[in-house]
């Protein structure tokens, strides 16, 4: 009878029941069926209050949202342009750097492809980029940022594990650096071969855009001098972040008006973060009702019958992830996998925050991996493209991405270097 | 003859209710925005007054961060009943893109029944759980609990707002 429920269940989802609801769905029938009052869902909804970072993800999310809308995203492809665009392959490793910069405030929801994905495409085309090397890199740089501060899929991944989210931070950096030197590399080869041109350096240039992106560029130095120098918390930094991105945009550039426009940012950030919390807060319930139904013991105990080795266990972690990946996107994935994946691992002796970067770097391909790559769906719709040719053209990055992916993973230095 | 005359009543009530309905939702929608923006703007306003009492006056308040936390849960209610109006619930709609935009059409109303009888169904478990905690709250922690009257209302407001997006169809969404 369960086994059919979640089979019905399923298929609703694949036919677009919103995920919260067939989540509660599947929190309710679990408790109808254990004769457990289904109030024991809202208790662990209840418990979300306790969450000690939890301020972050709307404060964090609220100054993604009005950086979008003051016009960040011009400033930042002005700056990249002017003190990367004479490096052979400029502009592209310009659309990477803006991208990722980007993501890591908007949060990897889409915005940096319809943001600067828009700008950037008849850029790159008109300094005669491949077309299918353009699509392939602005569809896979929409979530470029996703292991820089202050990224939203981070402090989820915070909240959700218990793992302390200043960690997180450090631990994301390097991987995300080497990531984009990978991609940079790869667009400085396509524009040589392809004879792309750049221009040169002009200090004059230079020093302007900085000017005027000298506020935006700041921010995450800010965030992480801030945090890591011991003078605020991260909620407290959220709180700062949000405060500042408002001055900057409605004082200093005066892109936003408050009184016109301050209703609708905060309510656009309500939405974006009641879409990804209530998903969060009915699952909740629902791992709660499966660990006391022991189901991460019973999976450790079937696992450890057929897996002897931490190497053999990454492995089909990673397997199983990029799966996850294609057919989940980042937030759900994170609340639902997460809890069950983290007794997995601890006792395969994967360390919790080496952990969360391998989880975030294979859901970071599943952005661009069909059948739900989200990234594909905001290109389609922003470039007018087929799906199926956006994919065929991000088959290299992903190439380039797994490579990555198994740097990551294989190497834990990369991501706790600096526990060492 | 009869038949006919029973379409005609049943067109004549449609026309009725129907804008009705709008405007309601139109209203509930309004609400929510400002409630929504009302309680994010707050969220700001109490974590910045933290900040500012622990660095300038070596002081904070007691119930701020308990509060602040709470207006997580504001937040993220009226922000969810919002995604309903907007369409912007997170999905693995993995079928649809193989689906016709008529079935599609035909898809839209028992999917948001049905996630109005989930919401429903969550309500109740809400209300259960609120009027317990109401019961056994200790007098000083009274007033948690009257705050934590978000969680059945946020999910009141869910049921109905996915109710009128069933009632209504896909042509009259926002």
């Amino acid at each position: 009878m369960m086994l059919f429920a979640i089979v019905v269940l399923i298929a609703l989802a694949l036919f677009g029941l919103p995920l919260f609801t067939v989540l509660g769905a599947g929190s309710l029938l679990y408790a109808q069926q254990s004769d457990l009052d289904s109030a024991v869902l809202v208790v662990e909804l209840n418990r979300l209050a306790t969450s000690p970072n939890l301020t972050t993800i709307p404060l964090f999310t609220f100054a993604g949202v009005v950086l979008a809308a003051g016009g960040a995203p011009q400033r930042l492809i002005r700056l990249f342009n002017a003190l990367l665009g004479w490096l052979p392959g400029g502009l592209a490793v310009v659309a990477i750097a803006a991208c990722a910069f980007f993501t890591s405030f908007s949060g990897a929801s889409g915005v940096t492809i319809l943001a600067l994905g828009g700008l950037l495409y008849p850029v790159l085309n008109k300094v005669h980029y491949p077309e299918r090397f353009s699509l392939g890199l602005l569809t896979t740089s929409g979530s470029l940022g996703l292991l820089f501060p202050p990224s939203l899929a981070i402090l989820l991944y915070g909240i959700v594990s218990g793992v302390n989210i200043d960690d997180l931070f450090v631990a994301g950096i390097v991987p995300g650096t080497v990531l984009m030197l990978l991609l940079g590399t790869y667009a400085a080869v396509i524009g040589h071969r392809f004879r792309v041109s750049h221009h040169s350096f002009a200090w004059g240039v230079a020093l302007r855009a900085l000017r005027s992106a000298l506020g935006d560029v700041l921010l995450p130095l800010l965030i992480i001098v801030g945090i890591f120098g011991g003078f605020v918390t991260v909620s407290e930094a959220a709180a700062c972040t949000a405060l500042y991105v408002l001055v900057l945009e409605a004082v200093i550039h005066k892109s936003i008006d408050l009184k016109q426009q301050l209703a609708a940012l905060l309510a656009d950030t309500a939405i974006l973060v009641g879409s990804i919390l209530i998903i969060l807060g009915v699952a909740m319930g629902l791992t709660n009702l499966l660990i006391d139904a022991q189901l991460p013991m019973k999976l450790l105990a079937w696992m450890e019958q057929s897996i002897d080795s931490q190497l053999k266990f990454l492995i089909l972690m990673n397997i199983f992830l990029l799966a996850v990946g294609a057919m989940m996107d980042i937030f759900s994935a994170t609340v639902v996998i997460v809890p069950l994946l983290l007794p997995l691992a601890a006792r395969f002796g994967v360390d919790p925050v080496h952990l969360g970067i391998i989880f975030l770097a294979n859901l970071e391909i599943g952005y661009s991996t069909p059948p739900v790559g989200i990234n594909l769906f905001i290109a389609s719709q922003r470039f007018e493209k087929p799906i199926f040719g956006l994919f065929r053209a991000t088959l290299p990055f992903l190439g380039l991405m797994l490579i990555w992916l198994m740097l990551v993973t294989y190497l834990p230095a990369l991501s706790l270097w600096w526990r060492y | 003859m009869r038949r006919c005359h029973r379409r005609e009543t049943d067109g004549r009530r449609e026309r009725l209710i129907v804008p009705l309905l709008n405007k309601a939702r139109a209203l509930l929608t309004q609400v929510e925005t400002w409630l929504a923006a009302g309680s994010l703007l707050l969220l700001l306003l109490l974590a910045l007054l933290q900040i500012a009492a622990r660095n300038l006056f070596d002081a904070g308040f007691a119930t701020a961060d308990t509060l602040s936390r709470y207006l997580v849960l504001y937040v993220m209610f009226f922000g969810a009943a919002l995604a309903v109006e907007r369409d912007r619930h997170i999905r693995i709609d993995v079928a649809c893109s193989f689906l016709s935009r008529a079935t599609l059409n035909r898809l839209y109303r028992p999917m948001h029944a049905l996630a109005a009888l989930v919401c429903a169904l969550l309500t109740n478990a809400a209300i259960r759980y609120w009027r317990d905690a109401w019961l056994y709250a200790p007098e000083h922690e009274r007033w948690l609990v009257l705050v934590g009257l978000v969680i059945p209302v946020g999910f009141g407001l869910l049921t109905l707002q996915y109710l009128l997006a069933a009632w209504l169809g896909p042509d009259q969404d926002a």
